[in-house]
């Protein structure tokens, strides 16, 4: 039982980078769909399309950032060597792992959707291209919260 | 600053020089012509026939440009296209051009490649179509001429059948009276996996109606073979093939025709398209003109500024013209344009993007530049990010000397916001994330002497920060709130909606920070009385007006309870810490597998420099993007929610096309 702290640990940090990685990608899929379909009319939208289609992505980027957080903490990066860990720290670091996990897969998924309708706006309307870019933006405030929240659990958890 | 004067002008000229007279209008590019017709008016007839020429031109123009673009290869890469580098026009260079261009002849020769292409691919679809069933008919050892036209006593036909039925069939047609002995079935040999057989039958023509019968009930279906091929299949197949050679080359010339045909009139007709569009939305400026039968009235608004230069303009054309400023009256509603020096013009575009001011409202742009600039550096929050952004930029200034204005003062937007960037990478000591402490050990001591917070380490400084720069953004909000209520007389609104909320929410602040011990403790007092005020005037303004005193009192603390909705906003401000912190975990973890990739036995410092330079370009990208995003979001939705709603008219002047071509006057 003495590698369950890092096992917990880590199980927090797979959770992070899959869960909200997973999210962007069925986000950007669901955005690249209709964007595909703008493109078949006007291939010009290109450039406005694909950043509409990028906004879910940082989802992801929020959960591999959490998962390097805690392999750096874990001392997993770089060749000192493990930290010793508790089984109830780890299960601290996994808590501190939730939030961008759970938060960042479904902001994502329907960060995507509302990309996806903001594209389909620009096809129609190109000149309404900032409203289109906060439709989304407003999805991924949760995003951020649930980042943030992470991040300072992950930094008052006490390791080593 | 803000929103510009616009006079309105009223313009009378005589008929006959209704041209030069919209040719200066347009070329000022500062009139947006207003449409002073009623209903069912027509516009005189010479700017009937000139509009309906330049239409004509112009869908000539439209099929060209939509028939020859796909196979134009551009010189000029888009980039540059896009930062202006396009050809040069005047506006009588282009005349002159229209005037030495035949594009109905440049259509006609169109059009034809494009008919002829057209009946090229349709025999090509043919001919392959016919090569691909000779070949499964090559069993048959007769001409086809018996089965596409038969002779006087036998006819043929063809079709497929199941593997499966082929004993079946041939043992129904032997069982037929009719089917004798100058009758014959042929078979396309198959292998036993085959689905599908090709069958021939060859029978004399008072059997047919019998043996279509036979052949319909056993499942034959029929293939129905071109009555052009008549030999062997095996002829017919050789004759095919070499009119698909012949075709094939056929296609390729007019492919290449067409190419050279583009390659050729395409920059032309881009000139001609950018002259046309110039012209008809000059004469349909003109036609929203009213006339008599001499004496035509334009009227257009003006900037102020502008207003003296277009007189001589006008006055120089002819003693027949008389031109003539107001002001505009209470009941118009003038368009509006956003008329900032160059520090705030760039941020124009955020005002822009959310919706323009009314003429008579508040240009919230000067306001919310200095936040946005700030909130932006705060976000991308990198000294090494920074300068990459504002060497990039100052390369494409000293290349591209031609880039359009609008497209400018986006690019300046971001050379500001670099500098934000770069104070407060150094006051955090971010440079490229943690570089200076992975691979540049000496600069160290250097990098913590300017920093003067630490977000890694203590995040609740940062948060604070942010959270303060909230407050002071949404009091800011607030008290422009009150001053433009205030402007319009509205007193007791600027003090029930505005200044109480401002009163309460700095009075908690200050209550707050005094109990916490960081200001002087009578600032506690001072705080308690200021949020009891404001408390006390939202209870009381959300009751006015009610003369049921319970519901006023219900009123006043749902108005109360509103407050959650400050907090919300508030917090929300929380994202200028996370974006910061988001930017710099991104370049440390970039640094960091660089230093693995280091590690890698000979090739290391290869595959160190390409992630490391690979990984900051993709980080930058990204951050920018959020970076522009998110602060743009604080000022929609927190900032303009206490104060701005738009909802005006942006000023639309009429220009010369410029999609093309720099095209001036």
């Amino acid at each position: 039982m003495e590698h369950l702290g890092l096992s917990l640990a880590l199980f927090g940090a797979a959770l992070a980078a899959a869960l909200a990685g997973i999210g962007s990608a069925i986000g950007i899929g669901v955005a690249g769909g209709a964007a595909a379909g703008v493109m078949t009319e006007d291939p010009n939208k290109f450039g406005s399309c694909l950043i509409l289609q990028a906004l879910p992505g940082t989802q992801g980027i929020y959960g591999l950032l959490i998962a390097f957080f805690v392999l750096n903490k874990l001392g997993l990066l770089g060749g000192a060597g493990a930290v010793a860990l508790t089984w109830n720290q780890g299960l601290q670091i996994l808590a501190s792992c939730l939030p961008i996990a759970v938060v960042g897969w479904y902001s994502a998924i329907w960060q995507g959707k509302t990309s996806a309708a903001s594209i389909q706006m620009i096809s129609k309307k190109p000149e309404a291209m900032g409203k289109a870019i906060i439709l989304p933006a407003m999805v991924e405030t949760y995003a951020v919260l649930a980042l943030l929240t992470s991040i300072l659990m992950l930094m008052g958890v006490q390791v080593g | 600053m803000g929103v510009a004067r616009l006079k309105k002008a009223e313009l009378y000229y005589h008929k006959s020089v209704h041209e030069e007279i919209a040719a200066v209008l347009q070329n000022s590019g500062a009139c947006q012509i207003i449409s002073t017709q009623e209903e069912n008016y027509a516009p005189p007839a010479d700017v009937e026939a000139l509009i309906s020429k330049t239409d004509e031109k112009l869908s000539d123009i439209r099929y060209l440009t939509r028939t020859l673009t796909p196979h134009y290869v551009d010189p000029i890469p888009a980039l540059d296209r896009m930062l202006g580098e396009r050809p040069e026009a005047t506006m009588s260079e282009l005349e002159e051009l229209a005037a030495a261009t035949d594009l109905k002849a440049v259509c006609e020769t169109t059009r034809s490649i494009e008919q002829e292409t057209g009946n090229v691919r349709l025999q090509l679809s043919e001919a392959r179509m016919n090569a691909s069933l000779l070949s499964a008919l090559d069993f048959f050892p007769y001409q086809l001429s018996i089965i596409t036209e038969g002779t006087r006593t036998v006819a043929g036909l063809v079709g497929t059948l199941k593997a499966a039925n082929v004993s079946g069939f041939k043992a129904a047609l032997g069982d037929l009276s009719k089917f004798k002995d100058d009758s014959e079935i042929v078979i396309a040999p198959y292998d036993e996996k085959a689905q599908e057989v090709y069958a021939a039958v060859i029978y004399a023509r008072s059997a047919e109606s019998e043996i279509r019968e036979v052949c319909a009930k056993q499942g034959l279906s029929i293939v129905e073979v071109p009555a052009s091929l008549k030999g062997t299949p095996e002829d017919e197949l050789e004759k095919v093939k070499s009119s698909l050679i012949e075709l094939e080359a056929r296609e390729a010339d007019l492919a290449k025709k067409i190419a050279d045909l583009a390659q050729e009139c395409v920059p032309t007709v881009q000139k001609l398209s950018d002259y046309y569009n110039s012209l008809s939305a000059r004469y349909n400026g003109t036609a929203k003109s009213d006339s008599t039968e001499c004496t035509m009235l334009t009227k257009f608004w003006i900037p102020a500024d502008k207003a003296e230069s277009l007189r001589q303009a006008v006055e120089a054309i002819g003693t027949d013209v008389d031109l003539s400023y107001s002001d505009p009256a209470p009941e118009d509603e003038p368009p509006s344009l956003l008329n900032n020096g160059d520090t705030v013009r760039p941020f124009n575009i955020l005002t822009e993007l959310y919706s323009s001011p009314t003429y008579r409202g508040i240009d919230p742009t000067p306001l919310l530049a200095p936040f946005f600039w700030v909130f932006f550096g705060m976000c991308l929050g990198d000294a090494g990010y920074a300068l990459v952004v504002f060497g990039t930029i100052l390369y494409v200034f000293r290349k591209y000397r031609k880039i359009a204005p609008g497209v400018k003062d986006f690019i300046r937007l971001f050379l500001f916001c670099s500098v934000s960037t770069f104070i407060y990478g150094v006051i955090s000591g971010s440079f490229f994330g943690n570089f200076i402490d992975s691979f540049l050990p000496p600069l160290i001591p250097l990098k913590n002497s300017l920093m003067l917070v630490d977000p890694m380490t203590n995040p609740m400084q940062v948060l604070g920060i942010s959270l303060l720069l909230g407050v002071i953004h949404l009091m800011f909000g607030l008290l422009i709130a009150a001053y433009d209520k205030l402007r319009h007389g509205e007193f007791i609104d600027a003090i029930g909606n505005d200044i109480s909320w401002f009163l309460l929410i700095v009075g908690l602040c200050l209550y707050g920070v005094g109990l916490g011990g960081m200001l002087p403790p009578h600032f506690v007092q001072v705080g308690g009385g200021m949020a009891g005020l404001g408390a006390v005037i939202i209870f009381l303004y959300a009751g006015k007006g009610e003369p049921n005193i319970f519901k006023k009192v219900i009123n006043g603390f749902l108005a109360l309870y509103g407050s959650t909705s400050y907090l919300g906003d508030i917090l929300s401000y929380s994202r200028l810490l996370a974006l910061g912190f988001g930017s710099a975990v991104i370049g440390m973890v970039i640094n960091l597998l660089g230093g693995l990739a280091a590690d890698i036995p000979y090739v290391g410092w290869l595959v160190a420099v390409v992630v490391i330079i690979g990984g900051h370009i993709f980080s930058i990208a990204i951050n920018i993007l959020g970076s522009f995003v998110h602060p743009l979001r604080l000022q929609y939705v927190e900032f303009f929610g206490k104060f701005y709603s738009g909802g005006g008219e942006p000023f639309t002047p009429l220009t010369l096309s410029q999609e093309y071509v720099n095209v001036r006057a």
